[in-house]
């Protein structure tokens, strides 16, 4: 019993610390986020995921941003201009500092994370229209990823050898808080998308939030079967209805 | 009941035009349906009873048009992104805050390869 466990603590350890192979350091993939209403998709936004060198004198990091923009039709009705960035190491992506930038309608939040890897510390500045910046200190769990670096790391899981059926677990830090997600290997689909026919490995993922992800087997994310692994569509339900993410343009791939 | 299915179809094709020009307007196909079922009702109980009113090709002309701009918005407006200057300046400014914080860190030598 105790060398089983010990065996998926292992597993898990891999997944978290994978070597990156797949993501390079000036990539741009950019995204059409549609939202479903009364059964018809309607493109609402643009999400692009970046990323570039972050270099300061002792080290060169990795710069991961996701901006997320709506489409000038909507911006009279209700206007996003988000944020998220994170600082990792290039080589595992273990994030030291991550950003977050809300800007959706008149509801402006922004949050910092600073990372310390060694003790396990996260220090946190958390700042809101008219209201005072709240600072916290946070112990968590070794592995513990924000969003944006959470996102990346799926890229760093060999799916080339996993069974159909694997589940992988993985700590996220949003809001303060720690909150398990849980990616499904279903297997490989071939799909068409904006960039060419696509082999892709097909994933479930879910989460203990019920007000992040509704449902446990309802939101897919297809990543390329190649070495890059990039995500090239995603269905989504979330409390407020159901979206999907297509993938628009590619540039700077790694291989 | 002719009555009922003139008034359905006005509601339907008012609507129809009404989301037509709203960012929305790939909804506006439902009321459009919608209203070209009711009126084709409304016309053949009217034809049925002798006289067609003139709102029902007033119901079809909107429906027409509001499917007329659906269609157009649909084929021919390419969505873009715009007024992005103040997330692009945001952009910069988090990285150059980040930056100066990165440098109070202890980091290893992390280094791109």
């Amino acid at each position: 019993m105790m060398r089983t466990l010990f065996f998926l603590a292992f597993l898990v350890t891999i997944s978290i610390n994978a070597q990156n192979n797949a993501i390079g350091h000036a990539e741009k993939l950019v995204f059409t986020a549609s939202y479903n209403m009364s059964g018809v998709l309607n493109n609402i936004a643009e999400v692009t995921m970046e990323t570039s060198e972050a270099k300061t004198s002792k080290a060169t990091l990795l710069r991961l941003k996701c901006t997320a923009a709506t489409y000038s039709k909507w911006d009279s009705f209700f206007k996003i201009r988000d944020l998220y960035e994170s600082y990792v190491n290039p080589s595992n992506l273990t994030p030291y500092l991550h950003n977050r930038d809300v800007n959706e309608g008149s509801y402006n939040k922004a949050m910092k994370y600073t990372f310390d890897t060694k003790t396990n510390k996260v220090k946190s500045v958390q700042s809101k229209k008219n209201k005072p910046d709240e600072n916290r200190n946070l112990t968590i769990h070794g592995g513990t990823k924000d969003i944006v670096s959470t996102i990346y790391s799926l890229r760093l899981i060999d799916f080339k050898n996993m069974a159909v059926g694997t589940k992988k677990t993985f700590t996220i830090l949003f809001d303060w808080e720690e909150m398990k997600g849980q990616v499904t290997y279903l297997g490989k689909e071939t799909i068409n998308t904006a960039i060419g026919k696509k082999e892709c490995y097909k994933l479930a993922i879910g989460s203990n939030q019920p007000d992040v992800l509704k449902g446990t087997n309802s939101n897919f994310l297809w990543l390329t079967a190649d070495g890059n692994k990039i995500p090239v569509y995603g269905k989504f339900k979330i409390p407020v209805g159901n979206g999907e993410l297509k993938i628009k343009s590619v540039a700077g791939l790694k291989n | 009941m002719k009555q009922v299915f003139i008034t359905l179809g006005l509601i339907s094709a008012i609507l129809a035009t009404i989301l037509s020009v709203l960012p929305l307007s790939n909804l506006a196909i439902f009321p459009a349906i919608a209203a070209l079922i009711f009126g084709l009702i409304a016309f053949y109980l009217s034809k049925k009873a002798g006289y067609v009113k003139k709102i029902i090709q007033f119901t079809f002309l909107l429906t027409i048009v509001a499917l007329s701009i659906t269609i157009y918005k649909a084929v021919f407006t390419t969505v873009e992104v715009t007024n992005t200057e103040d997330l692009i300046i945001k952009e910069e400014e988090s990285k150059q805050e980040a930056l100066e914080e990165l440098e109070g860190l202890d980091l290893e030598d992390i280094n791109i390869e």
